[in-house]
């Protein structure tokens, strides 16, 4: 994959439902509306789920990190890791990068996991609220 | 207008030497034996991937004449893992319409005449593109599905072994299983990681297979009493709830009321289980048990073949293999021989007298909910 410049974080908002969602080709994926309006937000997420494949799509590196991440106004991001695997609710700095989503830890590493480990299940505690 | 499962018909699933239509063919030629060859006016096919030498091969015209089915109408049927679901319901309203009399629904896959990355691109068509342009492949997704799942029950890892350990076991008394023989949760647990948590043994397997059922206007054992089929996003980042498919609670919620009924009379279930996380929300989805309590009804052996509700007693996918577009037809087929008394040493301890087929397309996006009874309400 070619690296691409990185830019600034940017939602959709349904001007019909005010859905907040992940830009795409699509219409609003709550309404159907195809008013919908750009804004950009901190690129700061969180993590719900990640995971180590084996196994990646055509032209992915072996082993290939994929997160589900959390951003502004709870929308979520599949995005590719950059780094060890993010456990869940770990703080992530998420950016665009050509058509590709990408995210990094915040802050010190953990240390790189053992192959194909899970990101520890955590009991629920504050939860992360992304800066607006 | 009643109509109802005439006969099944299945060929071993696994590696097989034959091609695409003769698989098609043997499976379409045993369910034609069991109903004596009776006239067939309408051939349903379904075939995701359609491998052949030449790669895409013309499915319908070549089946109808190796199975000399020239006077029926046809129609081709698709939408990924669910594409044999669809074919028995296309089928089924074909046939509500008036029109037919008797179909021949027949899904095929051959699959393991490619090489598994370039099976792993063609089932990547069903995400969402823009999902696998990030290196998302089916097991990836329901990775992350299976982490919030455990997550949210706060479940163990170990959770997730137990539907392997049963599908194994149901598939070693299935002589067209692929897999013949049990496995431990320590053998799962050992197996190679794919997607983590996800394991090999987690999976369910390239296959080859196919499937034939003859659907005819009337009733009997098998009678269609409901279907129901639902969407849900493709992109998994748009969907609110990632614990829960909503395109099965959709589908359910529409075969129960079409078949009148309620989970509790239920009596033999086979649920999609591409991945061994997912039956565990098929079961809350189908309403047959709470959120977060399908773990407990493996673990308590409530799904066995006399247990409280037998669940996948031909071995569902992981057991069984999973021709992709085979496998939702085969669980139709496998719970209209349950309720037909037909199932062998796959049987469940108990005749039932109502079953449901539940199939999933791509990551749960289309999904199908067939509900088979002994008479029309």
């Amino acid at each position: 994959m070619t690296k691409a410049a990185a830019t600034p974080l940017v939602l959709s908002r349904c001007a019909a439902c005010h859905s907040r969602f992940l830009p795409s080709d699509a219409p609003c994926p709550r309404c159907g509306s195809v008013e919908t309006h750009p804004y950009p937000v901190p690129d700061l997420g969180r993590t719900v789920a990640a995971t180590e494949l084996s196994a990646p799509a055509p032209g992915w590196p072996v082993p290939h990190r994929l997160v589900l991440a959390e951003v502004a106004d709870g929308v979520r991001v599949l995005a590719v890791v950059d780094g060890p695997l993010p456990s869940i609710s770990d703080p992530l700095h998420v950016r665009l990068e050509g058509d590709t989503y990408r995210a990094r830890p915040v802050g010190p590493a953990p240390g790189e996991r053992g192959e194909g480990e899970s990101p520890k299940t955590r009991r629920a505690g504050p939860s992360f609220e992304p800066p607006r | 207008m009643s109509a109802h499962v005439a006969s099944v018909g299945i060929g071993r699933f696994g590696k097989r030497s034959e091609g695409l239509v003769e698989l098609a063919a043997e499976a379409g030629a045993l369910a034609l034996e069991g109903v004596g060859r009776k006239p067939i006016d309408l051939l349903v096919v379904g075939s995701m991937l359609s491998h052949g030498a030449s790669g895409r091969e013309p499915l319908l015209p070549r089946l109808a004449s190796r199975l000399s089915l020239e006077a029926a109408s046809g129609l081709r049927a698709e939408s990924t893992s669910a594409t044999g679901a669809m074919a028995f319901h296309t089928a089924y309203d074909a046939l509500e319409t008036g029109r037919y009399e008797r179909a021949l629904v027949v899904a095929v896959e051959k699959m393991t005449d490619a090489s598994t990355p370039e099976v792993t691109a063609e089932l990547a068509s069903a995400l969402h593109p823009e999902e696998v342009r990030h290196g998302a492949t089916m097991p990836a997704l329901a990775a992350l599905v299976t982490q919030r799942y455990l997550e949210r029950h706060e479940l163990p890892l170990s959770a997730i072994d137990r539907p392997s350990v049963h599908a194994r076991a149901m598939a070693a008394r299935n002589p067209n299983a692929m897999f013949q023989t049990p496995v431990t949760d320590t053998d799962v647990a050992a197996s190679r990681m794919v997607a983590s948590p996800l394991r090999l043994l987690h999976c369910s397997a390239i296959a080859d297979g196919a499937v034939g059922v003859v659907l005819e206007r009337g009733t009997g054992p098998a009678t269609v009493l409901g279907t129901g089929q639902g969407f849900e996003s493709m992109r998994i980042v748009d969907r609110p709830d990632l614990t829960s498919f909503a395109a099965t609670r959709i589908a359910a919620q529409r075969a129960y009321e079409a078949a009148g009924i309620t989970r509790k009379e239920l009596g033999v279930v086979e649920v999609h289980d591409a991945f061994a996380p997912f039956p565990l929300i098929h079961l809350e989805d189908l309403g047959i048990c709470g959120p977060g309590e399908g773990a407990q009804w493996y673990d308590r052996g409530w799904v066995s073949l006399d247990g409280r509700l037998p669940v996948n007693p031909s071995g569902g996918l992981i057991g069984r293999g999973h021709p992709i577009a085979a496998s939702s037809l085969a669980g139709i087929a496998e719970v209209a021989a349950q309720l037909r008394g037909e199932a062998g040493r796959h049987a469940t301890a108990s005749l039932p007298k109502i079953g449901l087929a539940h199939a999933v397309g791509g990551l749960a996006s289309h999904n199908f909910v067939t509900i088979l009874g002994g008479a029309a309400p």
